[in-house]
């Protein structure tokens, strides 16, 4: 066995979905072309852009930094980022360091919001108190601001986070399935709100499989956090992510065919289901919100941390 | 015949069980899915269909964790 590329005897990943086997080196250099190819298709970044990086320390935002870093180092953007601990006890902090290592390493301007500062409450507290709705939803929620908050503060004009080719598969398949045509309509590499006080996000590891984006860190010697969230639990993701696989291995380009037909279909949807957004503020702290309060502060709410 | 496997927090000897004992055989043995795996023989990373040889270091890193 030989690298399809170069010949190296050193194979270090066969890809089922197009039979190609190659070594640490040339691997290496195709998900960082392939990100780059992303970036530039889908116009993802302009010069002079300041791009926050949401960095969990997980294998796809550490993946994410180190290849847009190549975008900095040429001068094109500027990075910074944003870390937040959710107060998960013999979890968080060990991607929480990570992230701060890899912003030092690099130098960029990078910032750690925990939930407690910020609203008072941990991960942990909230799912100690009844009738909680599930450790996903707030987390979801009160990460989504943060981050939108910490893009404005630090002056960002684009946030990228580290959703992979999985990721997205599922988030399609999902919502299809559920019949959530509103959240369908959202998706893609580069989502955009109407509302300017939210940044524009970008998806720079989308067309990347969540395996190789593994491989990718491996190979390169990236630190990175690899651990379940204690909360991860049997999610409708999870049976979803779970059936893809499955059809996956027989069907190695299912993944990105999905990919591939959502994009297809995307304008369409968009041009007929798309509501003409309500430009409220959440009365409480003044985020862009279609309700009396935004998300955050309405389960701030009820969690009584108001 | 034998080698070091590493995995989480094993780290023993285990006997090679038949000629051509591959990475993935010993993924079936342990019964962990090679999707959620990267597999590196000697410090250097490897595919699953490689041969594991007599004193080989076997290193199993968990890449994909659910939720």
């Amino acid at each position: 066995m030989k690298c399809s590329k170069c010949g190296n005897p050193k194979v270090i990943i066969k890809r089922e979905q197009s039979g190609q086997l190659l070594c640490k080196d040339c691997f290496i250099e195709s998900i960082e072309k392939k990100v780059i190819k992303t970036v530039r298709k889908e116009k993802l970044l302009d010069k002079g852009d300041k791009v926050l990086v949401a960095l969990s320390g997980g294998k796809d935002s550490v993946t994410t930094l180190e290849i847009l870093n190549s975008f900095r180092e040429m001068n094109v953007i500027d990075i910074c980022a944003v870390t937040v601990d959710e107060g998960i006890d013999n979890y968080r902090q060990d991607g929480v360091d990570i992230a701060v290592r890899h912003a030092k390493r690099l130098g960029i301007e990078h910032k750690v919001v925990s939930l407690k500062e910020e609203y008072g409450i941990t991960l942990d507290e909230i799912m100690q108190r009844e009738n909680h709705k599930g450790s996903c939803s707030y987390c979801g929620v009160f990460r989504r601001t943060v981050i939108n908050k910490a893009a404005r503060e630090m002056g960002a004009t684009k946030i990228a986070t580290g959703h992979n080719l999985d990721d997205e598969v599922q988030a399609i398949m999902m919502n299809y399935l559920e019949g959530n045509m509103d959240n369908l309509t959202k998706l893609g590499a580069k989502t955009e709100s109407k509302a300017e006080e939210f940044t524009v996000k970008i998806k720079p590891l989308r067309e990347i499989p969540e395996r190789e984006i593994g491989i990718y860190v491996v190979a390169k010697e990236l630190e990175v956090h690899f651990d379940s969230c204690p909360y991860a639990m049997q999610s409708f993701r999870g049976e979803i992510s779970e059936v893809i696989n499955q059809l996956a291995e027989k069907h190695p380009t299912i993944k990105y065919s999905t990919l591939r037909g959502y994009d297809k279909i995307k304008g369409i949807l968009k041009n007929e289901l798309v509501k003409d957004y309500a430009h409220g503020r959440c009365e409480k702290c003044g985020e862009p919100s279609s309700n009396r309060l935004c998300k955050a502060c309405s389960f701030l709410e009820e969690l009584g941390c108001d | 015949m034998s080698f070091t496997l590493k995995y989480k927090d094993i780290n023993e000897e285990r006997e090679i069980s038949s000629d051509n004992y591959t990475i993935k055989d010993l993924l079936n043995e342990l019964e962990v899915s090679a999707q959620t795996m990267v597999s590196k023989q000697n410090g250097e990373l490897v595919i699953e269909d490689t041969v594991i040889n007599d004193g080989d270091e076997i290193q199993l890193v968990q890449i994909i964790y659910g939720g």
